[in-house]
């Protein structure tokens, strides 16, 4: 992984900001690994900004705190930040993608209704970091694919932004794609 | 016989918006086949019909497919060999146009150079352009507008990207649509059912927040456009 003194950096700054419970800034860290992800498309920097995503809106919502095993979700989930720093702080990239895995592990570890709440967190943050990728230019087909998400959700998730409105975007006058159009269908 | 390809997006579009019974009247008017990739095929029926949330639209497609509304290509198996071939080929040239300081990025996958390469294919076979109906940004950009998609990259991931210009030429040439044409030609044509001034301007808005790369004002204009 090129970009490891990177998203060290940021797991960092994540754990800063976890002691304030500081989401808006652990949301905006994990748009920063998004450019990463856009550019390198590598699996574990990918499910860094998922991570990193999904543990903002844990913090944010209240929702989650009154369920039984939360604290100890939470306390297992901060503990695997940390053996991620450790992890990249030692360049070990083997123990940094086990780490991750552990952190699926313990979303897998759950039960009842915590379980239903995490995975609908984590399925919204990949949702959400995919249409990001999208925005940045990558095409709809291959973020789905980098995130395994169905390209059914992407484009209902991607059509509430405002992607299609850049000017970038429009690469031929309104009026000549219509003619276009008419003309496919005249002939 | 004249064709037009469709990527996904749009076929998932109109099944979100219920608009399917649509593009059975939109074939009618065309004259001609509308077409799908075998990529196209397993995003919009087999890969959805296992997912519970999407498993209704998915068998709706299905149902168009097997009565031939929308079909694959009826071409050799050279030219299926062919087709793979130029499908790579497009998609190593998308994905080495664009190098940032250390790598290339990768943009486009196989469904989306698939429908390019049948596009090119087809064209030959019937010697008249066989138009693509695309949905999302990033293909359509890096056909027709190459540089604006290096700038918006350069933009989003504030980085300098490089661009491998000689290649653009590979893009150029496609004729493209988005749903959104095919409502506005569907709304010319008095095949929108509903007997509501509004209904043109529904539709475009509904296609828009099902995922069609469209512009607030390039709605505005068509709706204006339409009356």
């Amino acid at each position: 992984m090129e970009e490891r003194s990177h998203i060290l950096n940021i797991l960092i700054k994540v754990r800063e900001a976890l002691v304030k419970k500081d989401y808006v800034k652990i949301k905006s860290l994990s748009n920063h690994v998004i450019h990463h992800a856009s550019i390198h498309q590598d699996p574990d920097v990918i499910s860094i900004a998922v991570i990193i995503y999904s543990l903002s809106k844990l913090i944010e919502r209240e929702s989650y705190k009154t369920e039984k095993n939360w604290s100890k979700f939470y306390n297992d989930f901060c503990k695997n930040i940390d053996d991620m720093i450790t992890a990249l702080k030692n360049k070990d990239q083997d123990r940094f993608h086990d780490e991750i895995i552990q952190n699926r592990k313990l979303i897998q570890g759950l039960s009842g209704r915590l379980k239903i709440f995490i995975n609908d967190v984590f399925r919204g943050a990949k949702i959400n970091k995919a249409s990001r990728i999208y925005e940045h230019g990558i095409s709809m087909e291959k973020t789905a694919k980098i995130l395994g998400v169905s390209l059914w959700e992407l484009a209902e998730y991607s059509g509430k932004t405002r992607i299609g409105d850049v000017n970038l975007g429009v690469t031929m006058p309104i009026i000549d794609r219509i003619k276009l159009a008419e003309e496919i269908f005249s002939k | 016989m004249k064709y037009l390809i469709f990527d996904s997006g749009p076929l998932i579009n109109f099944s979100m918006n219920g608009l399917l019974d649509l593009l059975e009247e939109l074939k009618l008017a065309f004259k001609g086949e509308f077409l799908i990739t075998k990529e196209v095929k397993e995003e919009i029926i087999d890969h959805p019909k296992t997912i519970q949330r999407f498993k209704l639209g998915a068998l709706r497609l299905q149902a168009l497919f097997k009565r031939g509304i929308i079909k694959h290509a009826d071409i050799t198996q050279n030219e299926v060999d062919e087709l793979k071939t130029i499908r790579n080929n497009l998609m190593q040239t998308a994905n080495t146009l664009f190098k940032t300081k250390k790598r290339d990025v990768h943009l486009i996958d196989k469904g989306e150079c698939a429908a390019l390469a049948l596009s090119i294919i087809m064209k030959r076979k019937v010697n008249l352009d066989v138009p693509i109906v695309i949905d999302e940004r990033t293909t359509r950009m890096l056909c027709e507008k190459p540089e604006n998609l290096r700038k918006l990259m350069e933009k989003k991931l504030h980085t300098s990207i490089k661009a491998n210009t000689k290649n653009y030429d590979s893009f150029k040439g496609f004729k493209i649509i988005r749903s959104t044409e095919l409502a506005f030609i569907a709304n010319k044509k008095n095949l929108l059912k509903m007997q509501d001034p509004k209904v043109l301007e529904a539709v475009l808005y509904g296609l828009k927040f099902k995922g069609c790369s469209i512009s607030e004002k390039e709605v505005k204009d068509m709706i204006r456009m339409g009356r």
